[in-house]
């Protein structure tokens, strides 16, 4: 069918972009990803599965039978003592039933309009969403710039079966696409596409390769536990525990019964802790790195090779004698999620070999002559006099540091190797910040008027929002000049020389 | 070899090495250019305003009461905002920016100096931004974001179509030089 020719007053439209009156990405239907199960129709759009304006709506009816709940509760005590008419009681509980009713038929109504606003493609290069009922939004996500993929499932949903899968942008909070909730089979199938698209691997066959999955660390539950114990929240939940049974056997009732709140938000942070890490398993892929922890929620996170914009190793003192660290890394994407507060948590306790070997996964090349010798110095290292004994190439702050940080001057440094940048602090919670030079988003140097009178500036490294600060806070003037001036100039180095963000992409040779 | 890697093997291009006593907030072969005067009289005016809508009732309760001790508060906020006032001028000649070829550079502060370094291919977008008051006094403001939001690289008190022409060029040669994530 030819579109009727634009009328002679009109600019003609570029031959790029089409008939006039078709709709913009409608995309080229043999790009469209066809290997998927389930239903598409012609043009390759999917729906989500069916029970999921169930799943979406029972959250808002639960919330109005609490309401309901509380008001007969208030309700009842006066009826039991003025019994009046029973008739007007009978009216009065049949209207709200009805009310209720209506209630609940308009919610179900509107989740399955919203259901079947929604529906999805998966194209070569990109994934559409399409949902809305009244404000329709059209949202169509770039693969090659794809952050992270997770597939997760809250509680109900694996009860039955489904799971939710997200894609991680670097548009901050709300620019993530969900697609919620497909049928976990379904899920998997539509991850390992988009992550095959977003690598660049071209595939025949009716289904895209899934990436092998090698398993790396897991993390046990009893040392998920002894670490919650040897922390300062454990200190202090001790003590609060303490206090109410001294004052409880003492008869300080209303005391007693002040501190109970305190005492519950306390075991409710441990109780998210231990839900949320539960099970921690990290495996490599060629998809880069999959997370998968949870004991009621669980969640599988893929974050792809070189998305990864900090990787940040802390051992805070309760675990000094066990040796444990903490692994955290940037994702772009993950910062921006209320939900995700501990996605980028990438390892919650891990002894020092497990930690360096998940680092050695993060950053498999760090570009020294000496790698282990470098990490641990940046470990546990402290300089002597503000020069580096372990002559891997840390440049130190300066003794006069002592003034403004008298715990942790020894510990302050930054090391330069050929792919990444190092910056370890922190005396009695010791840290260890590596962000690779290509990953280098803007640079800063600070001085204040004290820093200024003893020769000091900070150094600062802008990374993407999240867990990880790459900040050294005191070093020689001279020095952070010349560091601000070197970092500069590496980051462009690696700039220019970054793989390509498709990253099994092969390229052809130009004939 | 530069001044900072006494170990490591040699870089194949090496940067020039920082001689011990330079000031890293002025480094050699940058040519500042400073923002415009008139941000001084702008925040001048500003900053008056601002402390004498906070002196005026404070110095109403000596007055009218008669206590002569009580003229020590307004006394104080006086002073302060005198140091404040003073200061202003100052801060805006100590505010600069220089387009190297592959970043920009931002430079502010006179207590709290800080030197900022932004890539061109790391910018995500440019901001020009005029409230009514700088709109008045003919100013802009240029920010520009990249992927982090602790990059603070704003250059405030630029004349109106000097902006204009900074985001045209920060914007193209942002477009050039674009790196990924």
């Amino acid at each position: 069918m030819t579109a009727p020719p634009p009328p002679p007053d009109e600019p003609a439209l570029p031959d790029t972009w089409g008939p006039p009156g078709e709709p913009a990405f409608a995309g080229a239907p043999e790009e469209v990803e066809r290997t998927l199960p389930g239903i598409s129709d012609a043009q390759g759009w999917r729906r989500l599965h069916k029970v999921t304006p169930l799943l979406r709506g029972w959250q808002v009816v639960a919330f109005v039978l609490f309401l309901l709940l509380q008001q007969v509760l208030q309700w009842l005590p006066d009826r039991r003592r003025s019994p009046g008419l029973p008739g007007d009681a009978m009216t009065t509980a049949f209207a709200v039933a009805g009310l209720l009713l209506l209630f609940v038929g308009a919610v179900a109504l509107w989740a399955a309009l919203s259901w079947r606003a929604t529906r999805y493609r998966v194209t070569q290069d990109a994934l559409q969403l399409h949902s809305g009922v009244l404000f329709r939004q059209q949202r169509q996500v770039r693969l090659d710039r794809l952050q992270a993929i997770d597939v997760v499932q809250p509680l109900l949903a694996r009860l039955l079966g489904l799971a939710e899968l997200k894609l991680e942008v670097a548009g901050g909070s709300g620019s993530d696409a969900r697609l919620a909730y497909l049928r976990l089979s379904e899920a998997e199938q539509v991850r390992a596409a988009l992550l095959a698209h977003a690598a660049g691997v071209r595939y025949e066959g009716d289904r895209a390769p899934e990436a092998p999955e090698r398993p790396l660390v897991s993390l046990p539950l009893e040392r998920l536990l002894e670490s919650l114990v040897r922390s300062p929240g454990a200190c202090v939940l001790v003590a609060i525990v303490a206090a109410i049974v001294v004052l409880g056997a003492l008869g300080y009732w209303q005391a007693t019964a002040a501190l109970v709140p305190t005492m519950l938000a306390a075991m409710g942070g441990v109780w998210a802790t231990v839900s949320g890490s539960y099970g921690l398993r990290v495996a490599i892929s060629p998809d880069g790195l999959r997370v998968r922890r949870g004991l009621l929620d669980t969640r599988a996170q893929t974050v792809p090779p070189g998305r990864v914009q900090a990787v940040s190793l802390t051992q805070p003192l309760l675990w000094r004698g066990k040796d444990w660290w903490r692994l955290k890394v940037n994702v772009a994407g993950y910062a921006g999620d209320d939900t995700n507060s501990g996605s980028g948590l990438l390892m919650p306790v891990a002894t020092r070999y497990e930690a360096l070997i998940l680092l050695a996964h993060v950053l498999p090349d760090v570009g020294h002559h000496r790698p282990a010798d470098l990490i641990a110095a940046g470990l546990t290292g402290l300089s002597d006099r503000g020069r580096d004994p372990s002559d891997t190439g840390y440049v130190c702050a300066p003794p006069v540091a002592a003034w403004l940080n008298p715990i942790g001057w020894r510990r302050l440094g930054v090391a330069i190797a050929q792919r990444a940048l190092l910056i370890r602090s922190g005396r009695l919670n010791r840290e260890l910040v590596l962000v690779p030079h290509e990953r280098t988003q803007s640079l800063a140097i600070s001085s204040g008027p004290l820093q200024r009178r003893l020769g000091l500036a900070g150094f600062r490294v802008h990374s993407t929002p999240g867990p990880v600060h790459p900040h050294l806070k005191q070093l020689r003037q001279s020095h952070a000049g010349a560091l601000l001036e070197e970092q500069a100039h590496r980051a462009r180095l690696a700039r220019a020389g970054s793989g390509p963000e498709r990253w099994l992409e092969r390229v052809e040779s130009t004939k | 070899m530069s001044a900072l890697e006494p170990n490591a093997p040699p870089d194949p291009d090496p940067p020039t090495a920082a001689p011990p006593g330079r000031d890293p907030f002025n480094p050699p072969g940058i040519t500042w250019t400073r923002v415009s005067p008139k941000l001084a009289g702008m925040q001048l005016l500003m900053a008056g305003i601002g402390f004498g809508v906070v002196l005026l009732p404070l110095s109403a309760i000596p007055m009218l009461s008669g206590i002569t001790w009580l003229w020590a508060i307004p006394g104080l906020v006086a002073i302060v905002g005198a140091v404040v006032l003073a200061l202003i001028p100052r801060r805006v000649r100590a505010w600069g920016y220089a387009e190297e070829d592959d970043d920009l550079v931002i430079t502010r502060g006179i207590m709290f100096k800080t030197l900022v370094v932004v890539p061109y291919g790391r910018m995500q977008y440019v901001d020009v931004q005029a409230g009514p008051v700088e709109r008045a006094f003919g100013l802009a403001t240029v920010q520009l974001h990249t992927a982090s939001p602790g990059t603070d690289a704003s250059i405030p008190g630029l004349v109106a179509a000097e902006a204009g022409r900074l985001r045209e060029r920060l914007a193209s040669r942002g477009e050039t030089r674009m790196a990924g994530l």
